[in-house]
């Protein structure tokens, strides 16, 4: 058989375009399974969630589960979205991604799945009230977070102190830490320039209140409110003093493996951190550093006495949908089900791969043999919680948010004072609440199932 | 019967022969073409203007845009942050168009001087640029750092410190770019003529008065060039920025470019961001505007 240059040529074009446009299909091998995209932090865990959360599952359809780099996910999935294809089961990294997407019509509504499902029985109400945007359920938090205190249980004892229960016991500690050369909390933004908003969400929450949060996340007051002032001016002064990160310069210059590294060796005394570092401070503490050191944690303590004793800071720290464009959205909801709603998976996810668990009731009995009782005892807690927070990150609309962060630097550096900073941040809140962009928050009690 | 300049047998004239062979040469050459400039509007134009359309909305980078008009224009022009990174833009092009166009020129200069060690040297001086900018910034983070580096020597934390930080990221991005400036003064002043040198000496002028009478004479196409490139990539300059410091501390090293990428992917504002990019090709635009002109007055070669 002969070929012209003309056919040639077209046989050659149309085998290299043929495996381009194969990946632009929504269902790659066109066996119909389910798509979701996922991002992990190591291989261990990625391995570990195909074994458990994919190739366990014996649905109506089976699952493709395809890992994308943590860093460029979002990208990848917006494009996807926007070019009406993407994956079945969306994933994003919080409530104001979804809130974009939503508005887009990218997701499908979820209600008739809750009620197929039942998940209003299972997931947490504040899980269930943040899922929604304009009204509609659009969402499920798939992993989420709190804010706690980490410690070195041997560097308070060597200085006989303990962990504290309010502002005054706090202050009184940094006051001897810094005089004695140690940094009082281990601090710093040089990894994760929005770190800064870490400390933010502590001060509003503990010392403005969940109370008075909520309202502002609601419009009912303003950012510029005198609670807000006094937190801000409060905060900016613990920073100029230096206890977080040592001093101004070197909390912009401080990295997380420097701070992990500071806390196991007592040269720094707390973190104020997220539950996502219960993961990220393991090499640095016992056998996998090769020393004794050993961590706990403690959750926040109040730093006004109107504040309620124990308040949880819950984060979102990733969210799944079903995408409107979705071949299977039963099929996708089915999954998004058995992902969810399990605490027994949950659990063990916890406790063999560190994956932030969704937002169900934890109990003792959940938890496998041999678990880490720190971070147990933290979920437990959690599941029963009675006052929540509010973290920036999850609950601040996207732009108010980046403001909160990048201009409280502005404050502790002396370049805005409480008044300006909250002003600026109020001003592009309001903007933000009038288009709608704000995620819904749920009230700051009577939470749990 | 034929008419006059008929050929019998071709049924053409070689006139219309000859115009058939260009027209199929420049059939052929816009074929070769074709793929170049495919490849453009995809990439360079059409994304410019889109760029250009969505300046002149409120568009998160998801779903639909809202026509604002020039809004966004308006907010840039009281945008603290915005003048703020503008600023830094001015003063970091100050810094390029000084610090390593000297370096460049007289390491350029001083290497034409010796002969022995020449390709060493060039070598040497060169292997900064082509070394990946995230590992050159985190080399410099490691020599410069406060805990263990010079910084701790000096008793200063380069990267912390709020009047610093732009200063010291200059300094690398400098470390990793004036290599490249010596390579290309060097290629330049090789082709300067070298009886103008000889002649120089002649007449007693010693090598700074070469220098400055032959050698930048010479090179000017060369040195205008590379000027104008300056300038357009310190406005464009990202990668040190923000691996190093991410704009801070306290937004004291925020360029536009850092701006652009947090206004569009932290903060959602695409359109924004669009309008910020705008500017700066705008400013881009006016440098090799300004170029042409005096390129053209001057007939220079390139």
């Amino acid at each position: 058989m002969t070929l012209s240059r003309r056919h040639f040529l077209a046989l050659s074009g149309a085998t290299a375009l043929a495996p381009a446009l194969a990946g632009c299909g929504d269902s790659p091998d066109g066996t119909g399974d389910i798509q979701f995209w996922s991002a992990f932090s190591d291989l261990q865990q990625q391995s570990y969630f195909q074994r458990t959360q994919v190739d366990a599952f014996r649905g109506s359809a089976a699952v493709r589960l395809t890992v994308k780099p943590s860093s460029v996910i979002n990208r990848l999935t917006q494009t996807a979205l926007a070019a009406g294809t993407g994956p079945d089961l969306v994933l994003t990294d919080g409530p104001a991604q979804v809130a974009a997407y939503a508005n887009a019509g990218y997701l499908l509504p979820l209600e008739k799945y809750a009620r197929q499902y039942g998940w209003d029985g299972v997931l947490a109400q504040w899980a269930m009230a943040a899922s929604q945007v304009g009204g509609q359920m659009v969402s499920l938090p798939a992993g989420y977070e709190t804010m706690i205190m980490l410690y070195n249980p041997a560097t308070l004892a060597a200085h006989g102190w303990s962990v504290p229960t309010e502002r005054g016991e706090f202050e009184a500690i940094c006051v001897e830490a810094k005089a004695k050369g140690l940094m009082p909390v281990a601090a710093g933004n040089a990894t994760w320039r929005a770190a800064s908003e870490w400390a933010v969400t502590a001060a509003l929450n503990h010392y403005a209140g969940p109370e008075a949060v909520y309202q502002a996340l609601r419009g009912q007051i303003r950012w510029t409110d005198a609670i807000f002032v006094d937190t801000i001016t409060l905060l900016s002064d613990y920073f100029q003093r230096g206890w977080w990160g040592g001093s101004v310069e070197n909390y912009f210059t401080n990295s997380f493996p420097k701070l992990y590294a500071a806390l196991a060796s007592g040269a720094a005394v707390f973190m104020i951190t997220g539950s996502w570092a219960f993961s990220e401070i393991l090499p640095y503490f016992g056998e996998p550093a090769g020393n004794d050191a050993r961590w706990d944690w403690a959750p926040l303590f109040p730093l006004r006495p109107e504040v309620p004793a124990v308040v949880w800071d819950l984060g979102v720290g990733s969210t799944l949908s079903i995408n409107a464009h979705s071949r299977q959205p039963d099929a996708a909801a089915e999954y998004l089900n058995f992902l969810q709603t399990d605490p027994r998976r949950q659990a063990e996810g916890i406790a063999e791969a560190g994956l932030q668990p969704a937002p169900v009731q934890l109990t003792a009995a959940d938890f496998p043999p041999g678990a880490d009782e720190r971070q147990s005892r933290l979920y437990i807690q959690l599941s029963n919680a009675a006052t929540i927070g509010y973290t920036t990150w999850t609950f601040w609309p996207q732009e108010t948010d980046t403001v909160l962060y990048t201009n409280f630097e502005k404050v502790f550096t002396g370049q805005l004072s409480a008044e300006e900073y909250l002003a600026a941040l109020d001003a592009v809140f309001r903007r933000e609440l009038a288009l709608g962009k704000v995620p819904a928050a749920p009230p700051p009690q009577g939470l749990g199932r | 019967m034929l008419a006059p300049g008929q050929v019998r047998g071709t049924g053409t004239t070689p006139r219309s022969g000859a115009g058939r062979v260009s027209r199929r040469r420049g059939v052929i050459a816009w074929c070769f073409m074709l793929p170049l400039v495919v490849i453009n509007v995809l990439v360079v134009l059409g994304p410019s203007v889109f760029a250009l359309y969505y300046s002149f909305t409120e568009w998160s980078g998801i779903g639909a845009a809202r026509w604002v008009g020039l809004a966004n224009y308006a907010e840039l022009a009281g945008d603290s942050e915005f003048h703020a990174a503008l600023w830094h833009n001015i003063l970091w092009t100050a810094f390029f168009l000084v610090v390593p166009m000297a370096m460049g020129l007289f390491g350029a200069f001083a290497l034409t001087r010796i002969r022995r060690f020449r390709l060493l040297f060039r070598v040497v001086y060169f292997v900064p640029y082509i070394v990946a900018s995230v590992v050159t910034a985190a080399i410099w983070q490691n020599l410069l750092s406060p805990d263990v580096g010079l910084g701790k020597v000096a008793g200063l934390n380069f990267f912390g410190s709020t009047t610093l930080a732009l200063p010291t990221v200059a300094f690398v991005n400098n470390w990793a770019w004036w290599g490249f400036l010596v390579v290309v003064f060097l290629a330049a002043m090789q082709g300067v003529d070298p009886h103008l040198y000889e002649a120089a000496a002649l007449d007693g002028a010693g090598p700074f008065r070469q220098f400055w009478s032959v050698t930048l004479p010479s090179i000017r196409p060369t040195f205008m060039f590379l000027g104008l490139m300056t300038i357009i990539w310190s406005f464009l300059s990202f990668d040190f920025v923000y691996v190093l410091t991410q704009g801070g501390p306290a937004g004291t090293t925020d360029v536009l470019s850092t701006l652009l990428y947090r206004e569009a992917f932290a903060s959602l504002r695409a359109g924004y961001a669009s309008a910020i990019g705008v500017v700066m090709a705008l400013i881009s635009g006016v440098v090799v505007a300004v170029y042409l002109v005096m390129r053209s007055r001057k007939a220079w070669a390139i």
